[in-house]
């Protein structure tokens, strides 16, 4: 019992990140995995004007997405504390090892992540793809359609709207952060009121980078699960 | 054990104390040319200004463009109950203004009126709406601001953590001080030019206070060692709003800007009882009002099982509370889980400002001695009998300045002489002897001392108790003697409170003394034996050293000029 | 609740000793205490020589910032019944220890000398029109009290020894640089002496405050932003460069 103990509390100092998994990051590569078995094995690129979201507009985009969420900084936190252990945890250096394992930070390698603000502008660009696709999705039998799956479409574009938009470098360059005049603006409660908006929505910026995800990976398996032949292809309102 | 080594320093200009007052002083001296050396008993930026909460008053006009700077005089007279000194006041009055722009532009951010200018609060017994404020923390912003001013300054010195044990004179000159760096463990000598106490408050000989742990006096002890002249030592404000519950933060300050934005204070029956007290100003009378009031209800048995009454703000909405109040909803969230938007705070009175101090010239800020200079709450004279809330950030400021170029100046035109190696050698002897781990604690001294104070010279007053507390306090001498605290110089608290408790001693009995002497109620000082005001009284006690002895006498400013006179109502006696 | 409560305190003194231990005392709680008093019970009854910072005891001065139970907090705003009936207290580990629970803390001043101080703007007519929507920014970052506590947890100062500010120091640069009137950029500064790019935004810093200052999100990355503004994007460099209000 005792020896069980100990260990177990050696384990857990020689790997922390197994015994309190951060479930965002996990969560994160599980999908990167599901996604390169799914994409390249068994591809759904669409069903009955059912878009896939990760082949919106076109599955090349998909390291480009990637890239953007790498650089993000919701992600970044994740994967600098969880793989590369800087730091383990706020305050407490239970391996008693990070001075003697070097540390750059963001200076070298992990400076690229300095151009995240070049994949949001590429993000922002892809957005109106997810919206298009909600309405080939309603149109796809002439007239208007509302199935269940475009439901889960057109939330799947909120959500990636919400975490594009709560970016930290949509903040800085659209939403005024840079700005240190809002008074000088033409209307600076307006400009002012944008950024506090947009700095609500930053608040929950990791919240969104997670959930965002994970919807991807739903409206994925229910397309799948309509190719696949189940019948769940509910529709729930129609004008013909 | 006895560490003869000590390290020397030579200054132009020696300023006791890190507070709003010593940095504004320094921010002052370092434009005149000279070197300075700043002392201070706390860390860099702790010092008890950054516990200042409501604001600046300074006649702006911004909010209420009747004001100006001689409704400001009339309201700090009156409520200083005229035994202020009008010249001080005048200047302060006058100058406010142009120090409170000054201190925006060294980049304090003050909040804004929708015309852009700096907002201003209402405050108790001010007639208009003038305390230039930065939320609730605009002591803080001060001395940051200050803070910063001076650590990008070059030619100064701060040696935070040093607590000075003596002031050394030569020829009746104050030429330098011995101070221990509490860091290291180390005596140092300062050779100064000048020297400048701006060493706050003594708050802490009472029970109950609103004060840090460094308000314990030692800057008005350390002059008063030395010979200066100490006035108006029977004037101690209570504040009328502290916290109560929990025990641990009894009497932390519960900022009069709560009032100011519209508190309203109730008794345990639901009675809105300022109406009763003070049917025009309500909750916005002056200080001594509003506490005396609160006591009263608390001893007629309609204040809370702890000992308060209540306050509430949580009418005004949140988002008003949050953006206005913020530091008084955390404080009431983390110390009490009191949500104070929803429910109502528990208040009582606690000490808060020192009225009296040191005796200064009205016009350089000096005192009786020469090369020593005092400023801030150390010094007395501009509050009177009551201090007004704001006026002590208004009179850091100004007199912050007038100091700082002032002795500068003296130091300009003074030699520096060197401190003799024997008087350093003595100085150090009699602190290292503290270390005595035999002795009696420092602690229950102090526990005793201040308990005496909180309960014989508080808020209500009289012969009887006062008395009991003068013999009390002259016991308590006697035990100092045989103080001690094992450990070492390095960083002993044990040992800073055997110093401490020095002047904390001192002071209170000159506090006491005092109010026996006045024979009157004013202001802060009120006597159930005397309730009324007195027109013999309408001067200022002053005490002195001599050799052992202390001496005492009365001091009553020069007459007012006719365009002073003007603006100032009649004083009235019953 | 507990009546007593052991107290493990962090006990060095360079005088004698080569290296520090905890200390047990066992204290009396009374309600609302917080781990400030259970310390002040010992230094006043029991050893008087327990070397301790403090001066508000209101969470207004930062002055008692320790590692309560691993923790950076203030212990005069970490009530004892939060914790259990045994509580570790331990100096700041980032910095030299001077004594007991007191540590050196100057080099923070060393730093804050070098951040390029508050230049206001040149020919501003006086006195100064500010808007409040212009003040509520800054006005987060000047809610700091300078416990240090995010210095403390910063694993960059407390594990490597690298040339970073600290996050304390990135928000009083935000402070100055959400200044309406303030005229220079520190992003230089930051980038080339500050270290900036050494912060790798995991919001330790954040989670301590005892302001609650979003310093992460708040200060830190809008820095980096800005730094990316002047060092990485090629696009802002070039229309700075063309509107001429490149850097200082």
């Amino acid at each position: 019992m005792d020896s069980e103990a100990n260990f177990l509390s050696t384990m857990k100092k020689a790997i922390p990140e197994l015994f309190e998994p951060n479930w965002r990051l996990w969560s994160f590569l599980a999908i990167l995995i599901f996604a390169i078995v799914a994409l390249f094995v068994f591809p759904v690129k669409e069903y009955k004007g059912l878009i896939d979201p990760f082949y919106s507009p076109t599955i090349l985009i998909v390291p480009v997405v990637g890239l953007f969420r790498l650089t993000c900084y919701a992600y970044r936190k994740d994967y600098y504390r969880n793989i590369f252990n800087h730091p383990q945890s706020c305050a407490a250096d239970e391996r008693r090892d990070s001075a003697n394992r070097g540390y750059s930070g963001e200076t070298t390698l992990f400076a690229f992540n300095n151009l995240h603000r070049y994949l949001l502008y590429f993000g922002i660009i892809l957005l109106p793809f997810f919206y298009y696709d909600f309405y080939v999705s309603v149109t796809y039998f002439g007239g208007f359609v509302l199935r269940f799956a475009s439901i889960l479409i057109l939330l799947n574009a909120i959500l990636l709207t919400l975490w594009v938009f709560s970016c930290h470098a949509f903040r800085h360059v659209f939403a005024g952060g840079n700005v240190k005049c809002y008074d000088c603006a033409l209307k600076p409660n307006a400009r002012k009121g944008f950024f506090n908006f947009q700095s609500m929505l930053n608040k929950r910026h990791e919240e969104w980078a997670f959930i965002s995800l994970v919807f991807i990976v739903l409206v994925d398996l229910y397309l799948r699960a309509l190719a696949a032949g189940w019948p769940i292809d509910f529709r729930i309102f129609q004008v013909i | 054990m006895t560490n003869e080594n000590y390290k020397s320093i030579d200054t132009d200009l020696l300023i006791i104390g890190a507070g709003g007052s010593g940095l504004r002083a320094a921010v002052e001296a370092i434009n005149s040319g000279v070197s300075v050396t700043i002392l201070s008993k706390s860390l860099l930026g702790k010092a008890h200004t950054v516990m200042a909460e409501g604001g600046i008053a300074a006649s702006l006009g911004d909010v209420d463009p009747e004001d100006n700077w001689k409704v400001h005089f009339k309201d700090t007279m009156v409520e200083g109950v005229y035994i202020s000194d009008w010249r001080l006041v005048e200047k302060l009055a006058k100058e406010a203004p142009d120090r409170v722009y000054e201190l925006e532009r060294m980049g304090a951010l003050f909040d804004r009126t929708p015309e852009k200018k700096i907002m201003q609060r209402a405050f108790g017994a001010h007639t208009y709406r003038r305390l230039c404020h930065v939320g609730d923390k605009t002591g803080l912003e001060l001395l940051r601001t200050l803070e910063d001013k001076i650590l990008h300054s070059s030619n100064v010195k701060i040696m935070d953590e040093v607590f000075v044990t003596k002031l050394i004179k030569k020829n009746d000159k104050v030429i330098g001080a011995v101070g221990l760096d509490m860091k290291t463990g180390e005596f140092i000598a300062i050779n100064s030019k000048s020297t400048i106490i701006a060493g706050g408050g003594c708050g802490r000989i009472y029970e109950v206070t609103s004060n840090s742990w460094e308000s314990t006096g030692d800057g008005i002890a350390l002059a008063f060692d030395a010979g200066a002249e100490l006035m108006d030592m029977e004037m101690m404000q209570f504040h009328p709003t502290g916290m109560v519950w929990p025990p641990g933060v009894r009497g932390l300050l519960v900022t009069e800007g709560v009032r100011g934005e519209g508190g309203l204070l109730y008794n345990t029956k639901g009675e809105r009882f300022m109406l009763r007290y003070s049917p025009q100003k309500k909750e916005l009378d002056a200080r001594d009002v509003v506490a005396r009031a609160i006591y009263n209800e608390i001893q007629e048995g309609r204040g809370t099982e702890h000992g308060g009454v209540l306050l509430d703000i949580s009418y005004k909405g949140k988002d008003f509370i949050m953006k206005k109040l913020p530091g008084m909803y955390m404080q009431f969230k983390e110390f009490a889980g009191v949500d104070i938007t929803k429910e109502k705070m528990e208040v009582g009175p606690t000490t808060h400002y020192f009225m009296g101090g040191i005796k200064v010239d009205t016009e350089t800020n000096s005192t009786n001695v020469k090369g020593l200079f005092a400023v801030g709450e150390a010094a007395a004279g501009v509050h009177g009998a009551n201090r007004l809330g704001g006026n002590s950030l208004a009179d850091l400021l100004v007199f912050g300045k007038y100091v700082g170029i002032n002795a500068s100046a003296y130091a300009k035109t003074a030699n520096l002489e060197k401190i003799p190696e024997a008087e350093i050698k003595d100085e150090i002897k009699r602190v290292s002897e503290f270390i005595n781990p035999n002795g009696i604690n420092p602690y229950s001294l102090t526990e005793k001392l201040r308990k005496t104070m909180s309960e014989n010279v508080g808020i209500v007053r009289n012969e009887q108790n006062m008395q009991k507390a003068l013999s009390v306090i002259l016991d308590i001498k006697k035990e100092y003697k045989n103080i001690g605290v094992g450990g070492n110089l390095q960083y002993n608290p044990g040992l800073l409170q055997c110093l401490e408790l020095h002047s904390m001693l001192e002071i209170s009995e000159l506090l006491v003394r005092g109010a026996i002497m006045r024979k009157e109620s004013r202001g802060a000082h009120y006597r159930s034996d005397y309730p009324k005001k007195d027109k013999k009284w309408l001067k200022n006690i002053v005490f002195k050293k001599n050799e052992d002895k202390v001496e005492s006498s009365t001091f009553l400013p020069p007459e007012m000029p006719p365009y002073l006179k003007e603006i100032l109502p009649e004083e009235t006696y019953e | 609740m507990n009546k007593e409560v052991k107290m493990n305190v962090y006990r060095f003194d360079p005088n004698k000793d080569k290296e520090g231990k905890f200390q047990e005392f066992t204290v009396p709680v009374k309600e609302g205490m917080v781990v400030l008093d259970a310390v002040h019970y010992i230094e006043n009854n029991m050893d008087p020589t327990l070397g301790v910072r403090w001066n508000c005891k209101a969470a207004r001065c930062g002055s008692c910032a320790a590692e309560i139970n691993g923790k950076p907090s203030l212990m005069c705003k970490t009530r004892v019944d939060s914790l259990g009936d045994k509580i570790h207290v331990a100096p700041m580990k980032a910095f030299p220890i001077v004594k007991d629970l007191v540590t050196d803390v100057s080099r923070n001043w060393e730093i804050a000398r070098k951040i390029p101080e508050f230049t206001p703007k040149k020919g501003l007519k006086e006195p100064w029109q500010i808007a409040e929507i212009d003040v509520s920014r800054s006005r987060e970052f000047r809610n700091c009290i300078e416990c240090f506590l995010c210095q403390d947890v910063c694993h960059v100062i407390r594990e490597h020894d690298k040339d970073y500010i600290g996050p304390r120091f990135m928000v009083k640069a935000a402070s100055l640089d959400t200044h309406p009137l303030d005229s220079i950029n520190r992003s230089k500064f930051l980038h080339e002496e500050g270290g900036a790019g050494y912060c790798n935004i995991t919001k330790c810093c954040q989670s301590v405050c005892p302001e609650h200052i979003a310093i992460t999100d708040n200060a830190i990355i809008p820095e980096k932003e800005s730094i990316v503004d002047s060092y990485y994007d090629p696009v802002t460099m070039l229309f700075k460069k063309i509107r001429g209000k490149h850097g200082q």
